[in-house]
């Protein structure tokens, strides 16, 4: 797994490629507590690499979406590659998360709804 | 002479052997042709179903081995997974209720519920001391390469 970031206008886009597992999903829980250290909590996670998510993955998600939800913040997803997408509405988080076909939608959406 | 149609694989209880049979399982489904997607099905049912197993079936320092066996046969996939831990029947586990909002979804339980969902059966049987989880699923031919 690699992850990157970006700050784009409001938003912190967090780019991850290849697989979130049981080996390395505590990575990525790292970085997301790291982000909310420094407040920022406007998350768009850009799956457009991410080929494979077990729960172990999920989960970090929803802790992350919790803790977002509890300080007014919100995370979001784009590009999901169609596998990934399925994860995600087996697992009922298509109804917990908005989820966007690009970065592009993602951003304006989230920044209409912030007016 | 070794079947075609099954393969069986030997892990330790250790979380790390994961990736190294995950590899494995790619290289076998690229042998019976299945496309990724179907692939990446069969990796997370295992790796929910084995790190279960390697996090919470054992209460001793020991090495265990912990076997799977894996058979395509007409569309029909079976995955066998045999541990020595502790009696656990994960088909009498309780299923989250995925239609929570975000603040109430309680975050366990996912892992078993991917399997319940992800496989068209999933049973149980303990013998011999032995846990061993019997998993199915049903693929269509669009699944596989030149269908």
């Amino acid at each position: 797994m690699k992850i990157s970031k970006e700050k784009i206008t409001d938003f912190t886009v967090i780019n991850i490629d290849g697989r979130i597992d049981t080996n390395n999903y505590s990575d990525l829980e790292e970085e997301l507590n790291r982000l909310f250290n420094s407040r920022e909590t406007n998350l768009i996670i850009n799956c457009s690499g991410l080929n494979y998510i077990c729960s172990s993955g999920l989960r970090v998600f929803l802790v992350t979406q919790k803790k977002a939800i509890s300080v007014n913040g919100k995370l979001s997803f784009c590009n999901l590659q169609p596998a990934i997408k399925e994860i995600f509405t087996i697992s009922g988080f298509t109804s917990i998360f908005q989820i966007f076909d690009t970065l592009e939608q993602a951003m304006n959406i989230n920044s209409n709804l912030s007016c | 002479m070794k079947n075609d149609y099954k393969e069986h694989f030997i892990i330790e209880n250790r979380i790390e052997e994961l990736p190294v049979l995950s590899e494995k399982i790619e290289q076998l489904g690229k042998k019976w042709e299945f496309l990724s997607p179907l692939i990446m099905k069969i990796n997370l049912v295992l790796e929910e179903a084995l790190s279960n197993i390697i996090y919470y079936a054992f209460k001793d320092k020991e090495i265990h081995k912990i076997e799977v066996s894996i058979s395509n046969k007409a569309n029909k996939l079976i995955i066998e997974i045999t541990d020595d831990g502790i009696p656990f029947d994960p088909t009498t586990s309780e299923q989250p209720d995925i239609s929570l909002p975000a603040s109430e979804r309680p975050v366990g339980g996912l892992g078993i519920f991917l399997i319940s969902k992800i496989m068209d059966t999933v049973g149980y049987s303990r013998k011999n001391n032995l846990n061993i989880l019997t998993l199915t699923k049903f693929y269509e031919n669009i699944e596989r390469k030149n269908n």
